[in-house]
């Protein structure tokens, strides 16, 4: 009898998993470990907005979930002038937002006033500031008029932006989520709190929210009003906040949850082993120790090379940090192509390997003045509150003490405080890194210009920043590569940081989910995403 | 009684304040600005947000008008999550928070006042040591270490329990035991030691010598005075409860208030560090007024002039 109860239970079980087995529920639900700070795309700089805002906006042009590749959004086709100053963007026919309303040119042209008046507090406000004719003039001085900024409809279809110069990456730049439309009537009708309720939350994107979860979770359906919405498969995506890894790790392996953004470093090695859905893709983006350039005694090129030099990197990788990625020698991360060549193809090692040159880094210290460490200055080393930064410290600190022979004293403190500190050059050397803002090495050269708000390290050069300069202005793309292939050579030679390595984007996806991409800038695209069985 | 009352609800008012001011201050005193985010923005974007969010203006302006705002029971914008309000975060957070915590009450008034007195009247017995083995066990291990285990065993290996959030009545098992864990233990080794101490008082032995039945000694005469320094403790812990636990709300994924409050202070959330805080200790001050007026009713010899 019991086996009888037995055989007909699992007949019922193949019988009732059939369906489910030829056409699986379209819905996901993925683990965040950290909540934004706001999901208004004008406002908001923070990147754990990333996968809400890139699945429910999208600007003129995007990133192809096939390869990555810039592709045209909202915007079907744009011409530009021959100057390289002005882009003429041509929407797509019968766009529409999420609650079913026409959506026009107008709303990029209201999106981007939004931006401009201080009041709304727009974090990236920078990247129209530096680009846009009349931008900074405007936000200055709101009563000038927005007729004075280059940015106008000039049709329901058409819109028109003019460059202050040639920027050849402003394409890049505008795949930001700042860059996407708002709609007016919802800011209109609830201000500040239209990104506090599904139904005033009007996007445009792929997805749309349906429920809004102070502190647990944001819920995406599929926008039916989306203009390329056949090919969307997911019905349904549960962003859900887990802040404990140990707790979201286990609800991943149970199959609770079908994927999450970080994985516990004490776990990765684990996790690959027994192919658990670690998801590895290449980031824009690098790992590095700012040396503070304006204070002795890193204010002496060699200092900086002799600790650059002394750091075992494949160590930190490998035994420390436990990830998978490639040890850097610059500031700048690979990932930017044209011709299928990578930038950073050609670039020079500086003197720097994977495990650490000893010798040559004693070598350069006693150049600089301080043979065997003698009279070198007792150093402090900081970092901001976090497990794996902490133990990479250590990590450092004691290689450099055991092979230059110097004190290092190690501070640490929340960061808040930290980067408070960090930003006023109160440092000798601190954790620090950059993710690029859009796939350009632009996003890189520009932080180490003389005077750049995000310079802490103040380094500076003249033929470095007339470089960068130049770049920044040049139509033709070849030659801007060129000019930024030297422009980073003449940097990476100087050491204005020491390099660690090159981020890599990690998270965990159970493999019957499928076709997402994820950009290097780290954003986790679902457009095309699907479930199997 | 009545102007004991009027009393009290003026140095309750004037302790407030106090707190107020003296979070006000020392929030502004640590270094470092709730716009400092993961990325520099430029000086033009940190003036104009500070023009935003009124922090040109001189401190004792600020203070004044988020004084006044209090009184309209308005806690102000966050500063760090744009388009909340702190009153946002409470109205969101404290149910959640508030149902775990009272839930938490039940079970922990429920398991640890009868382990204090069985503990009390086995004294030195197996019973006793047993109860009071699990009690300081229950006191010395953190709850977060607790609540690791439980989910391990419960909700992974087992599967009894889901592994994260309250959506169903089978979630709220787990964070219940592991934030309960720690009151539990210490409410019953304090009504252990008290219910030892009333048990040797004369007034006892009268009763005994009067004849009465053993159950009766205990439960009229003895309990009603041993539970007096449960209930003193018991304000503090009811307030602690119910405005959640930042580390158990964060280890289940429970959206409290909990979280809101930690993080606003790495955070230097301003207004949600002060709308916290305030909530907080409004809170508890209205407990322990509210024990204090349950002293009355437990013990007749206490009498508020």
């Amino acid at each position: 009898m019991k086996k009888f109860l037995l055989l007909m239970l699992c007949l019922m079980l193949t019988v009732s998993a059939f369906p489910a087995f030829a056409d699986p529920a379209q819905e996901i639900i993925y683990a965040l470990a950290n909540e934004p700070d706001g999901i208004d795309p004008g406002i908001t700089n923070n990147s754990f907005a990333s996968p809400i805002l890139n699945n429910t906006f999208e600007g003129l042009v995007t990133y192809s979930t096939e390869d990555g590749s810039l592709i045209p959004g909202e915007a079907e086709d744009w011409e530009i002038s021959e100057d390289g100053t002005v882009y003429t963007f041509y929407l797509r026919d019968d766009l529409k937002w999420s609650d079913g309303s026409a959506h026009t040119a107008q709303d990029y042209v209201y999106a981007m006033k939004r931006i401009l008046d201080p009041n709304t507090g727009a974090r990236y406000v920078d990247f129209l500031l530096g680009y846009v004719e009349g931008a900074a003039e405007y936000y200055e001085d709101n009563s000038l008029g927005f007729d004075t900024v280059g940015i106008k409809a000039l049709d329901d279809q058409t819109l028109e932006m003019t460059l202050i110069a040639p920027a050849p990456y402003w394409l890049d730049i505008l795949t930001m989520w700042t860059f996407s439309p708002i709609q007016e009537a919802t800011v209109a009708a609830n201000g500040d709190r239209w990104t506090a309720s599904a139904a005033a939350y009007v996007s445009n994107g792929p997805f749309m929210m349906s429920e809004i979860n102070l502190g647990e979770s944001f819920v995406l359906v599929k926008n039916p009003y989306y203009y390329d919405a056949d090919e969307v498969n997911l019905e349904k995506i549960t962003f859900r906040f887990i802040a404990d890894l140990g707790t979201s790790l286990m609800a991943y392996e149970n199959g609770d949850i079908d994927g999450m953004s970080s994985i516990p470093s004490a776990d990765m090695a684990r996790l690959k082993a027994e192919d658990a859905g670690v998801v590895m893709t290449p980031g824009y983006g690098t790992t590095w120790y700012d040396f503070n350039c304006a204070k002795a005694p890193f204010d002496n090129v060699l200092v900086r090379k002799a600790f650059s030099m002394a750091t075992d990197r494949l160590a930190i990788i490998e035994d420390v940090v436990q990830t998978e990625a490639e040890p850097a020698f610059s500031f700048m991360a690979p990932g930017y192509v044209v011709d299928g060549e990578d930038l950073m193809d050609t670039a020079d090692d500086n003197d720097l390997s994977d495990e650490a040159d000893v010798e040559g880094a004693r070598e350069a210290l006693a150049e600089a003045g301080y043979p065997n460490g003698e009279g070198f200055p007792e150093i402090t080393l900081s970092y901001y509150s976090n497990e794996t930064v902490g133990k990479v410290v250590e990590a450092l600190a004691r290689q450099w003490q055991d092979a230059l022979n110097v004190k290092i004293k190690i501070s640490n403190a929340d960061w808040a405080v930290y980067y408070d500190e960090h930003v006023q050059g109160n440092y000798d050397i601190g954790a620090m890194g950059w993710s690029g803002d859009y796939v350009h090495p632009m996003t890189f050269l520009q932080i180490f210009k003389t005077g750049d708000a995000n310079n802490n390290v103040f380094y500076s050069n003249e033929e470095y920043d007339a470089l960068v300069s130049l770049a920044a202005n040049m139509t033709d793309a070849k030659e801007a590569f060129e000019v930024m292939r030297e422009a980073e050579a003449v940097a990476a030679a100087e050491y204005p940081v020491m390099p660690l390595y090159y981020k890599a984007n990690t998270m965990l996806m159970h493999d019957n989910v499928e076709g997402y991409f994820v950009t290097p800038s780290n954003a986790l695209l679902l457009k095309t995403a699907y479930v199997t069985d | 009684m009545k102007k004991y009352l009027i009393k009290r609800l003026g140095m309750m008012l004037i302790t407030l304040f106090l707190i107020t001011l003296l979070t006000f201050l020392l929030m502004h005193a640590v270094p470092g600005g709730p716009f400092n985010g993961e990325k520099q923005v430029s000086k033009a974007v940190m003036d104009a947000l500070n023009e935003k969010y009124k922090l040109n203006d001189p401190l004792w302006k600020q203070f004044i008008d988020y004084v006044g705002g209090l009184l309209r029971f308005d806690l102000g914008p966050s500063f760090k999550y744009q388009g909340k309000t702190v009153n946002d975060f409470i109205e969101n957070g404290f149910p959640y928070s508030a149902k775990l915590g009272g839930i938490t009450l039940i079970f922990v008034l429920l398991a640890s006042i009868p382990m204090g007195i069985v503990s009390a009247l086995k004294n030195g017995k197996w019973q006793d040591m047993l109860l009071m083995t699990l009690a300081t066990i229950g006191v010395t291990i953190p709850s977060f270490v607790i609540a690791t285990a439980l989910i391990y065993v419960f909700s992974f290996k087992l599967q009894w329990t889901p592994v994260y959030g309250v959506d169903t009545w089978k979630g709220y098992i787990l964070p219940v035991i592991a934030m309960g864990g720690y009151s539990v233990s210490f409410l019953a080794r304090l009504m252990r030691s008290s219910l030892l101490d009333v048990m040797g008082q004369d007034y006892i032995r009268t009763a005994r010598a009067k004849g009465i039945s053993e159950t009766r000694v205990i439960v009229k005469h003895a309990l009603r005075n041993a539970l007096i320094p449960v209930v003193t403790v018991l304000g503090p812990t009811v307030a602690n409860l119910l405005t959640g636990s930042f580390v158990i709300e964060k280890i289940f994924a429970i959206p409290g208030m909990g979280g809101y409050f930690v993080n606003s202070v790495t955070q230097r959330d301003y207004t949600t560090i002060m709308g916290m805080t305030v909530f907080y200790a409004a809170f508890l001050i209205a407990m322990v007024f509210i024990v204090d007026l349950f002293y009355c009713l437990i013990d007749p010899r206490i009498r508020y002039e």
